[in-house]
């Protein structure tokens, strides 16, 4: 396997050495990404292992390529992702899988808040744990946290589904989702997706939650809440003392 | 002296508007949504006057000579800026606030007159895009339909961080307009309010964004424009924030924009007015060596000729319109956008009520209004001395009361004075 040294270049160039290159090769690892910025943008194919740290938006725009990161990842990992196949070996920053339209990502360590941020579509595995607001206002696709969730979670989704093995997660819950059990396909689909990526997990443990979308309306936004019968504690005079 | 009858004593701040408000929240307990932007009057380019040539420099004859228009944008870094017949751009109306055939007609509009559209919110219309001169594709912090293809498809990008109309506020959608179609193409649920994200999740701060500019330079080979738009706030530090960030150009809109609902609290009180908010960046790029080099395009009720001549004098590279052209289609400003009910079938998803938009007749006035505005324009800069658009300059206005003099930094009319900090010409 051909090795490239990233020790001493930009991510410009980088980019441009790798698309070379993988025209050739289908596979290429990488030396020394030293947390490079903007690692892998835009790959169509070949196979990139990373041997190191990467910084922020590795993978962003990715459209068929598949990205092996050995160890930790930025922030905004797989931003804006096609297609293609994102691995992390350890954990993820914030922001991760954030507007991924397609292809898979598979964290076998923990990530950040807001995971999958405005997600459209694809699928993005979290063995360890996320952050708080994963699934914030996601639109499609699926996202699987098979530790803990951090507070806020599926907040305003609109389409999607997120799968969910921590327990507390109903004192968790973000506005306009509910919990559900998965059916039979779903379970079927995802222990085929544990299996293939080597995670050793089963399916019916999980629980899905889902968005409300009931009809109009339903959504539950910001609302004052103003509580007059709290605030009578500040006040002077007792009621008692009034009448 | 008769004493007049209470019903004819004005009621001063308690007139219709202010009772209808009130009555409003007290029914509802919310704040109230409504289209089109703000309705207050604000300081604007109709209190700035051009001087017309005579003994000082030669007119330029209106009815047999040439005054060029031609503009070009982004020429900072993009190996292919954007080059457009008039300055005059079609700002960023969504699929969705308005009919797919507003948006065909806008998009034939600008192929008559050789000027640039920007898609907006709800994604790229594929028939927009084939009928479009020139494509602007904005990026916004929801990404509706937005791809790696519609990066492609560009000649000019829009980083958007705020519109006018709700600055600090994310989009909003009425149920009423997401039918099943405009539901499938933002992949959303069929008639749900949207109240789209108010952040850009993959670029939180300003020096993430940095980084997000150089991956989509990448992306787009370093050819493509890329613009941020911003909202009219803190134009000072937002423009040079911009500007280091390394976009090519900065649009500016300034509190009169329009919008296709908002909350009238957001149009009527945040922001500052669109003038205002050049000279700032014009100031602040000036003082940064770098007014050259990045590009200023600035909207907010621009509705004629004169703005344009003006907002150019004052520095802007061009200027973009949005009610003007709506209103050029047929739409008479009810600001009922956010209902759907357009009858002129331009604000609306209604099928029955799309039938009434003619596209060719809509698209044809639409060219006729930018080409009428252009030509407005151009007899200013003629009556000026220009045998360019761009060569208007500020030592070419006068302001005719102190408000916008003193706003400006351009000398009130018959004096010398500027009623503020200058512009920096004399």
């Amino acid at each position: 396997m051909e090795y490239l040294d990233a020790a001493n270049l930009q991510s410009r160039e980088l980019n441009k050495l790798l698309k070379q290159k993988l025209q050739k090769n289908k596979e290429l690892k990488l030396k020394n990404p030293h947390s490079l910025h903007n690692i892998g943008i835009g790959l169509e194919m070949g196979e990139v292992i990373i041997e190191g740290n990467t910084g922020f938006y590795a993978g962003g725009f990715l459209n068929g390529a598949n990205l092996t990161i050995e160890a930790n990842a930025g922030w905004y990992t797989g931003d804006n992702m096609m297609a293609g196949e994102i691995t992390i070996k350890k954990n993820a920053g914030c922001n991760l899988a954030v507007y991924q339209s397609g292809g898979t990502i598979v964290v076998h360590g923990n990530v950040g808040s807001r995971l999958g941020y405005g997600m459209k579509g694809g699928t993005t595995i979290v063995c360890g744990s996320a952050g708080m607001w994963a699934g914030q206002m996601i639109l499609g696709g699926r996202l699987i946290v098979l530790g803990e969730v951090g507070r806020e979670v599926g907040e305003s989704m609109y389409k999607g589904v997120i799968y969910l093995k921590d327990k507390a997660v109903e004192a968790k819950l973000g506005g306009n989702v509910f919990i559900d059990d998965l059916n039979k396909e779903e379970i079927k689909e995802i222990n085929q997706l544990f299996s293939h990526y080597g995670i050793n997990e089963e399916a019916s443990k999980l629980q899905a939650l889902r968005p409300l979308t009931s009809g109009r309306h339903q959504y539950e936004l910001f609302e004052i809440d103003l509580q007059a019968e709290e605030a009578r504690k500040y006040s002077s005079k007792s009621l008692e003392e009034l009448l | 002296m008769k004493r007049k009858k209470a019903k004819d004593v004005q009621r001063g701040i308690w007139n219709k508007e202010t009772l209808s408000a009130i009555d409003n929240k007290a029914s509802s307990g919310k704040h109230r949504i409504r289209g089109c932007g703000s309705t207050r009057a604000m300081p604007n380019f109709d209190d700035i006057v051009v001087l017309p040539s005579q003994l000082t420099r030669m007119s330029i004859d209106t009815y047999r000579e040439k005054c060029d228009t031609r503009t070009t944008l982004g020429s900072r870094s993009a190996k292919k800026p954007l080059v457009i017949e008039t300055p005059i751009m079609i700002s960023g109306m969504s699929y969705g606030a308005l009919s797919k055939e507003a948006k065909i007609a806008l998009a034939k509009a600008t192929a008559k007159t050789g000027t640039v559209i920007s898609n907006g919110e709800g994604g790229l219309l594929k028939e927009e895009l084939q009928n479009s001169y020139r494509q602007s594709i904005q990026i916004l912090p929801s990404r509706f339909g937005f791809s790696k293809d519609n990066i492609d498809a560009a000649d000019m990008l829009e980083f958007l961080v705020g519109i006018g109309a709700k600055p600090g506020l994310s989009g909003h959608l009425m149920g009423e307009k997401i039918t099943e179609e405009i539901a499938e193409f933002r992949q959303l649920p069929v008639g749900i309010d949207l109240h789209s994200h108010p952040r850009h999740g993959d670029a939180l701060g300003a020096d993430d964004m940095v980084v997000k500019m150089d991956q989509i330079r990448q992306l787009t080979n370093d050819e493509v424009p890329i613009f941020m738009k911003i909202a009219a706030g803190r134009v000072k530090d937002d423009v040079k924030i911009a500007a280091k960030v390394g976009v090519d150009g900065i649009i500016i809109d300034g509190a009169q924009g329009g919008t296709g609902a908002a909350p009238v609290m957001a149009s009527d009180h945040l922001g500052i007015p669109t003038m205002p908010a050049l000279v700032q960046a014009v100031k602040t790029l000036e003082e940064a060596n770098l007014k050259e080099e990045v590009d200023i395009i600035i909207s907010g009720g621009i509705k004629d000729g004169a703005d344009l001549a003006k907002a150019i004098a004052m520095g802007a590279d061009a200027v973009a319109i949005g009610t003007a052209a709506m209103v050029a289609m047929g739409c008479r400003v009810c600001l009922q956008c956010h209902l759907g009910r357009c009858g002129f079938g331009i604000g609306t998803q209604d099928k029955k009520q799309r039938e009434n938009l003619d596209i060719d007749q809509a698209a044809q006035k639409v060219a006729n209004f930018i080409k009428g505005m252009t030509n407005e324009a151009v007899l200013l800069a003629k009556a000026a001395g220009k045998t360019k658009l761009k060569n208007l300059e500020r030592e070419d206005l006068r302001a005719i009361n102190t408000e916008a003099s003193a706003v400006t930094g351009i000398p009130l009319i018959g004096t010398d004075y500027v009623f503020s900090e200058s512009f920096g010409y004399f």
